[in-house]
């Protein structure tokens, strides 16, 4: 077990945001968790990060306590958030970004070589020297994911990358994110169109007003009634 | 070129002072720390080189390695309560330290002089140590920009969230970039009060604590061009408005707003902007293929 997260509580701005909430990932799935508008999807991945503190419960990753690590100390240790809303910096060069990525990793070996990260994401070798807030919205999502990925991650937690993507950008995200975890990445996913997210993953968590309240395969989660009708529609 | 030279000296030794205290100012903000400190660590750095010199007998060249020890102690001490603070909140807690700096001034008269302030420094800067004062300290922001650690700096001011994401420890490097601009304020005002003959608390006050501000607002925050730029036009701009010598105040304003308005970026960043995006055009028309890693060797500064 890559990520073990157990009964974990969050309150977000006095709103509880997260009750006893658990789940856990293997090295090398790439897991989904679904949930509407608010369900405190984007508040479970900064609890992880630590870009928000739980109140309650244990984070552990790859056997260590994530305790009371600060958020730069828990990016060091392979756990890398790509934030919701393509957080790249806006006044930088597309090549500055991917160097920065590379202080996640610390003292651990490299994983993805800049030559690695050009060979998934072709536009970003093409775009090295523009500056990345003159990027499209699709290439500055590609822009953070690579980022991420020079800072070594033994996992990746992703924010909605399709959010505010057209349906053609965020087909290309997918598909890189679905080689990505082919080649051995473990992701976790955060994505709002449900269909999407458990079609491309192998498990998936939903989640709703703060509380899991459906797990499984992503396959059986297709079939499941309560899922179809609450969140994929007819 | 010698003959202006001599017409115009104090305003050139005075340029170079504000342009050092320039920098001290620019590598606060440019790593997102909204600090106007700059004014209280040159006090600091120009009080214990004249007490030094003065009454001690300090040789001038250990009188302003102690004034430089004395900023890095007095930033690092304020960097700790400064790094749990943001935005205009840091802007009033280093406000704040300013003011008291001044208030210490003016009450330990036995010490420092009071308002009186201490005289009979000796002179012993001139235009040339100046400069290379200003040289050295270019040198070493040149050299911070071309690390990653200029990088951090950057990442910071856009967004500390995400630096803190990309394992950068935010606190560190803020610490980091204040030490850095109370050493550089210290030296200045140590070197300051080696050419005024006196200093007196008033000299840091709110006056200097916004010229040192203005000079970056009107350069730019982010290149080494700003400062320069800005203490060029706070330098130049009275000698041209002297008919307007009784409305300096105005003028002064007037400028600062319509740079603000019209160069948010700042006269001296927008001056690089404009060069490197016309580098860039040239690079793409004479080269299909991207050079990606010569950007970062003709660039002066990161970012």
């Amino acid at each position: 077990m890559l990520l073990d997260v157990r009964n974990i509580w969050v309150s977000y701005k006095g709103i509880q945001a997260l009750r006893d909430v658990s789940l856990h990932v293997n090295k090398g799935e790439m897991v989904a968790l679904v949930g509407s508008n608010g369900a405190g999807k984007s508040t479970l991945l900064n609890a992880l990060s630590r870009a928000v503190t739980p109140q309650k419960g244990q984070v552990t990753f790859n056997g260590r306590d994530l305790g009371r690590l600060a958020a730069y100390q828990v990016a060091r240790q392979g756990l890398l958030q790509v934030p919701e809303g393509r957080q790249v910096l806006a006044d930088m060069s597309v090549w500055e970004n991917l160097q920065l990525g590379m202080l996640a990793q610390g003292r651990r070996p490299a994983k993805y070589t800049l030559e690695q990260v050009y060979d998934i994401f072709p536009i970003l070798q093409e775009r090295a020297t523009q500056i990345a807030g003159t990027l499209s919205g699709g290439q500055q999502q590609m822009l953070a994911i690579g980022r991420a990925l020079m800072g070594a991650p033994d996992i990746l937690l992703l924010d909605e990358p399709s959010l505010g993507l057209s349906p053609l950008m965020s087909d290309q995200v997918f598909d890189a994110l679905i080689r990505l975890n082919r080649q051995g990445l473990t992701i976790l996913l955060v994505e709002q169109n449900a269909f999407r997210a458990l079609e491309c993953t192998q498990r998936a968590y939903v989640l709703d007003r703060g509380k899991i309240v459906i797990e499984g395969a992503s396959a059986d989660l297709m079939q499941d009634q309560r899922v179809i009708e609450s969140y994929l529609g007819s | 070129m010698m003959s202006f030279y001599y017409a115009n000296q104090p305003l050139i030794d005075f340029f170079l002072l504000a342009v050092g205290l320039g920098y001290s100012q620019q590598l606060a903000l440019r790593a997102g720390v909204f600090s106007i400190a700059t004014a209280g660590f040159s006090a600091l750095g120009a009080y214990a080189t004249a007490i030094l010199v003065t009454r001690h007998g300090v040789p001038v060249p250990f009188a302003i390695m102690i004034a430089a020890f004395v900023g890095i102690a007095a930033s690092y001490i304020l960097s700790v309560p400064l790094a749990r603070l943001r935005g205009a909140f840091q802007a009033i807690a280093t406000l704040a330290f300013v003011q008291v700096v001044i208030a210490l001034l003016l009450y330990f008269e036995a010490f420092t002089g009071g308002a009186i302030g201490i005289s009979g420094i000796p002179r012993v800067m001139n235009t040339g140590w100046l400069l290379l004062a200003v040289l050295v300290t270019i040198y070493v922001i040149w050299s911070i920009n071309r690390t990653s650690v200029g990088r951090v700096f950057s990442a910071l001011r856009q967004d500390d969230s995400v630096a803190a994401s990309l394992g950068i420890p935010i606190k560190n490097y803020y610490a980091l970039a204040f030490v850095l601009s109370g050493v550089i304020g210290a030296v200045f005002g140590s070197l300051r009060s080696l050419y005024v003959f006196n200093i007196e608390p008033i000299d840091f006050g709110f006056h200097a604590m916004v010229a040192s501000l203005t000079v970056v607002v009107l350069g730019g925050r982010n290149t080494l061009l700003g400062p320069i730029a800005g203490a060029l036009i706070m330098a130049v701009l009275p000698e041209l408005a002297r008919p307007l010598a009784e409305n300096r105040g105005i003028v002064n304003g007037a400028i600062l707003i319509l740079v603000i308005t019209f160069l948010p970026n700042g006269v001296g960043d927008e001056l690089v902007y404009w060069f490197r995006r016309r580098m860039r055009r040239r690079n793409q028309t004479t080269a299909l293929t991207p050079q990606p890693h010569k950007e970062d060797k003709h660039v002066i500064a990161t970012d």
